[in-house]
């Protein structure tokens, strides 16, 4: 059978080197390569958009394309189609990282030899063509296996759910008195339901983050909050346990830069686990301290006093479906997921968690969390070129249920609905959306920082509102909003002053703008 | 007293059965429907104060169920409650943009079941106490 030519594109503004390529083809068999040859990265784009190619010799050195993003481009225009680069002698360290952006060889000019050429061809296509299918492969598996355990997780909640209702009915005697051995065997089945939902939950949340499906919003939150919900809702099982469960919060704690959801799910993990490995009439506490190395961070520790871990395995426990082998009294093992998805919260919104112990005495386990600093968020807009600087408004942004309604759930929709509402009225690049600020009215609150005069303002609230009205379901769910703003006084941009003073200066001013204007609404309601 | 109608919507007899309970003990009235066509026919028959809806149901499923529910005017302003094992980061938006009150997660805990059932239909009556 004959074999089909060869499609090779060359893309080399080069005369001469184009000249020497096309010689070492032309000794080949007649019909086994067929080359065509453009001179520009814009041509090759189109050339590779139509398809028919089976490999591209790319220059790196276009006058139409800059090293790297050249590979990139072809790259872009067709994926399943192998590359090799063609470098100078001295531009060998370039052609690795093209190497790492999806290129298959290299070679170097002047130095290819006549039968090395056609040789080096295939052996590009054919480990392009291995590569791709084992990566389909991989990605199949990785698919089925997370549809899978999304599936059956899924599935386990139904069953439970009515293991759930009907151990509670009798708990709470809707069927009839129980005697005290009777309780105690049903509040037994209730704490392994319980047991059994939240590993449900544990393996559909590693699901998520291992499909990188791992939602995080972080916002100006309370570690505080976040602590107390904790406690309360572990005391329970620390009580049954008759061990000491206690938080020593100080008054004044800065806020962080975190999804408070995923701070309560951290703290829960964290506090069970400290209760879980605490033998009875111990003792789990919490405590929060600003970092002594990083007065930009907030360091929460959870301690105990239970049986400790050795220290090669403070590392370990980290890691996914890690499990203590030896942990005495304590029981049973759970999956051994807590741990590890604790890890990908606090390092998903840059923190680090790490346990210092000692055997026998104890384990303390700490987290660190960013601490919320508004000119964290303004300064980069200060260091844009294009800022005026002279007119600055704060403008506050309402959504309110007409007839009072607003669950938890149409609230966390809602707010995110007019948050990406607010990114796209604003000017990028110059205005700034605040982070969430405490929301203690009926409404929620959003905020922001618009390098605007007062007609600017104007017409930035009217679009706001337009375009609020517009979202189809805002009528049917009752919800109105409404605007408002401040002029600030005009920035003074001193060029003696240092960028981040400025910034430092403006965010104050608006912070607090804001908690005077919060007080104002505590005030109103 | 004039007790509040809920019809509850499940395809599971064994989670229907125990949701009853639970609310015959709260004073409520209830009725059930199994699947998507029923859950229709028995809301028009009754006029419930409020509809407990599973998503996954035979005969097409609770967005359905929401979608005829809208088109019956006098059905359209009954406050349906979602419950459902499905996933609530992909279900929870559409439920609730689809004109739910609440989507509750399988399974539900009992006191926020009750306090979600009682704020929906305007009741501020202290819970009793359910675990």
């Amino acid at each position: 059978m004959k074999e089909k030519a060869l499609q090779i594109l060359l893309v080399e503004d080069n005369a001469g080197d184009a000249r020497l390529l096309r010689e070492m083809f032309s000794k080949e068999k007649p019909g086994s390569f067929e080359l065509t040859h453009l001179l520009r990265m814009s041509e090759a784009t189109i050339h590779l958009a139509k398809g028919g190619v089976d490999i591209v010799l790319l220059d790196m050195g276009l006058p139409d394309g800059h090293g790297l993003d050249t590979v990139r481009r072809a790259h872009a225009a067709a994926p399943g189609v192998p590359i090799i680069v063609l470098t100078g002698l001295d531009d060998e360290a370039l052609a690795a990282e093209a190497m790492k952006e999806g290129a298959q060889d290299y070679l170097i000019k002047g130095q290819i030899e006549n039968r090395a050429l056609p040789r080096a061809l295939r052996h590009a296509i054919e480990r392009h063509r291995m590569q791709t299918e084992t990566d389909l492969i991989r990605t199949d598996q990785i698919r089925f296996k997370d549809e899978f355990l999304s599936h059956v997780s899924h599935e386990l909640r139904s069953p439970l759910t009515a293991i759930y209702q009907f151990v509670t009915i009798l708990l709470d005697k809707l069927a009839g008195e129980l005697n005290l051995e009777q309780h105690e065997y049903l509040e037994i089945v209730l704490r392994n339901v319980k047991q059994l939902q939240s590993m449900i939950n544990d393996l559909l949340e590693v699901t998520r983050v291992q499909a990188g499906k791992l939602i995080i919003e972080p916002q100006c939150t309370s570690v505080a909050d976040a602590i107390i919900y904790a406690v309360n809702t572990l005391q329970g099982a620390a009580t049954a346990k008759g061990i000491k469960l206690s938080s020593n919060l100080e008054n004044r704690l800065p806020l962080v830069s975190a999804d408070p959801t995923r701070v309560r799910q951290i703290l829960i993990i964290l506090v069970d686990n400290a209760i879980k490995f605490t033998p009875a009439y111990g003792a789990v506490k919490i405590q929060v301290r600003i970092l002594d190395e990083d007065p930009n961070l907030l360091v929460l520790e959870v301690s105990d006093s239970g049986c400790g871990i050795s220290s090669d395995m403070t590392e370990r426990i980290f890691e996914r479906l890690y499990q203590v082998t030896d942990q005495g009294q304590a029981g049973r093992r759970g999956l051994g997921l807590g741990l590890y998805i604790c890890k990908e919260l606090v390092t998903r919104q840059g923190g680090q968690i790490w346990v210092t112990s000692l055997p026998q005495q104890g384990s303390v386990f700490s987290f660190t969390l960013p601490i919320f600093s508004l000119a964290h968020v303004i300064s980069p807009l200060l260091k844009n070129d294009d800022w005026p600087g002279d007119s600055v408004a704060l403008v506050t942004i309402e959504i309110r249920a007409t007839d009072g309604w607003l669950s938890k759930e149409a609230r966390e929709e809602w707010s995110r609905d007019t948050r990406s509402l607010l990114e796209r009225c604003v000017l990028p690049d110059l205005d700034v959306v605040l982070p969430k600020m405490e929301s203690g009215g009926p409404g929620e609150l959003f905020q922001v920082v618009a390098f605007a005069d007062e007609i600017g303002v104007g017409v930035l609230t009217k679009r706001i509102r337009e375009q609020f009205e517009r979202l189809n379901h805002s009528k049917e769910a009752g919800l109105t909003l409404s605007t408002s703003y401040r002029l600030l006084e005009p920035f003074p941009t001193s060029a003696n002053s240092p960028m981040n003073d400025l910034a430092n200066g403006m965010a104050a001013r608006i912070e607090d703008l804001i908690k005077s204007e919060s007080l104002e609404r505590t005030v109103q309601s | 007293m004039n007790n509040k109608k809920i019809l509850i919507v499940d395809d599971d007899p064994d989670v229907r059965q125990g949701i009853n309970i639970r609310l015959r003990a709260n004073h409520y009235d209830t009725f059930f429907a199994a699947d998507a066509l029923s859950s229709v026919v028995e809301a028009r028959k009754h006029e419930p104060d409020l509809i407990i809806l599973d998503l996954g149901l035979p005969g097409g499923d609770g967005f359905v169920v929401m979608e005829r529910l809208k088109l019956i005017p006098s059905l359209a302003v009954i406050p349906i409650i979602v419950v459902s094992a499905r996933d609530v980061r992909t279900n929870q938006e559409r439920a609730l943009k689809a004109g739910a009150k609440a989507f509750l997660q399988k399974p539900v805990d009992n006191a926020e079941l009750l306090a979600v059932i009682r704020q929906a239909l305007g009741e501020t009556e202290p819970l009793e106490t359910a675990r």
